[in-house]
């Protein structure tokens, strides 16, 4: 369970987390929602702990996989050793190549495993990616605008993507200003505006709730 | 003409000293050069570094040449050859040329491929190894080379302590013989083909680039 409490943090004096607050249930799809500069992109990484809270706690027990927005795959590698290289390191001992064969086959990028990142499309790319992070056994999945450059068939894809890998029981945390896509995915919606919550929306009994029109969307969009 | 062939010969003979001091120069000034590219993002190591590049930058590479030739004895007691005198003044010199080449080629890669392995728990030493300097290395071959190429000419300054290099050889010969134009010429030539071998060499190399 992720439990974030009292989470603040500024950058050069501009505050980008102003008291965030909430927990987030395990197993669950959590959508990240607001505009950029909203401090989504931000509290991702606090939880990731590439950048360090200024105050408040962020408190996870198991372990978190990132996806980067620009997907940072190691260009001098083919995405077979991008996958293989932190397993190998942690196991010297065990292959881990047969695993990596089945993740790179249910994503749909076997054929692509022998090639270099630069020679992927966007939407490979971002599978290699996420089969990477799903090679160190996540429990929590990070995704940082996972559908930006995507064109519209794609983000469908990487929905079901995501949504498969969830029910493998993977626990995601989704940042996107995309409502769209966050609520076709998302269990739940926490949006963010200048670095607090703005609206906490939970999309599975959302209709009895929040919504006089039966939309989310509609819904959120008044405290975007 | 057969004198030209002999003075061509012995200037040749000096091609021993040369390569000997470009390699093991390089060697040393790649293998320090690259450490200190690496250490240079660690807090305690940075400002020592950043010292030491400055003040091997700043100073002619003439008086470290002398400095360790002729110091090392009287400080240390140590008698150092000429050769190996000349082969860790270069490598030191060159590992400051290096590292500097080496943190530009570090700081053009994403912030994000070292976040990238830090979120795959991936550890310092095997980032710094397998992921960062390869790119960074492949980033800045050809400054490199022109390093290498620096380097190789800067060899002639073993001359001055008295190395029996290519340089060297041209001026006994100069002297000897009261001729200076071609045996100087005939060692510009051995330089410029050694030169000329080394940029072939690397354009191979950078034509089986594999990826980008």
């Amino acid at each position: 369970m992720l439990k974030i409490r009292g989470a603040c943090k500024s950058f050069n004096g501009v505050k980008i987390l102003d008291d965030v607050s909430f927990d987030a249930a395990k197993g669950g799809v959590l959508g990240l929602a607001g505009p950029s500069g909203s401090g989504k992109s931000t509290l991702l990484r606090c939880v990731q702990k590439l950048e360090t809270l200024d105050e408040g706690t962020i408190e996870y027990d198991g372990k978190t996989g990132f996806m980067f927005q620009d997907f940072q795959l190691f260009p001098h590698m083919t995405i077979m050793r991008n996958l293989l290289y932190a397993p190998s390191l942690k196991d010297k001992k065990k292959n881990h190549e047969k695993r990596a064969r089945k993740i790179l086959k249910d994503l749909g990028i076997e054929a692509k495993a022998e090639e270099y990142p630069n020679s992927l499309s966007g939407g490979q790319k971002q599978r290699a990616a996420l089969a990477r992070t799903l090679m160190i056994d996540p429990d929590l999945l990070l995704c940082d605008e996972p559908t930006s450059g995507l064109d519209v068939a794609t983000i469908e894809d990487v929905i079901l993507l995501l949504k498969s890998v969830n029910k493998t029981g993977v626990a995601m945390v989704i940042a996107s200003h995309d409502l769209d896509f966050l609520t076709k995915i998302s269990d739940r919606i926490i949006l963010l505006k200048e670095g607090r919550i703005n609206a906490d929306v939970d999309l599975l009994k959302c209709n009895v709730i929040h919504f006089s029109n039966n939309d989310p969307i509609e819904y959120l969009k008044q405290y975007y | 003409m057969e004198k030209a062939l002999y003075n061509f010969l012995f200037i040749g003979r000096g091609l021993a000293i040369t390569l000997q001091l470009l390699a093991g120069g390089f060697l040393i000034g790649v293998t320090i050069g690259t450490a200190l590219a690496a250490l240079r993002y660690n807090k305690i190591c940075s400002p020592i570094i950043k010292g030491f590049v400055s003040l091997v930058r700043g100073t002619p590479l003439l008086l470290q040449l002398s400095l360790i030739y002729f110091s090392v004895p009287t400080l240390f007691g140590v008698k150092l050859s000429v050769l190996a005198a000349g082969v860790i003044a270069f490598g030191i010199n060159s590992s400051a040329y290096v590292s500097e080449i080496l943190r530009s080629g570090i700081e053009s890669l994403p912030k994000g491929q070292f976040e990238a392995a830090r979120t795959l728990g991936i550890p310092k030493y095997y980032m710094w190894k397998d992921i960062i300097l390869p790119q960074a290395i492949a980033n800045v071959l050809p400054a490199l080379v022109n390093e290498l190429i620096d380097l190789l000419k800067e060899t002639a300054l073993i001359a001055t302590i008295g190395g029996m290099d290519v340089m060297r050889r041209s001026q006994v010969i100069a002297a000897e013989q009261f001729e200076y134009f071609i045996p100087l010429c005939m060692a510009g030539v051995y330089y410029y083909v050694l030169v000329l071998f080394i940029e072939s060499i690397i354009r191979r190399i950078e034509k089986k680039k594999s990826y980008a």
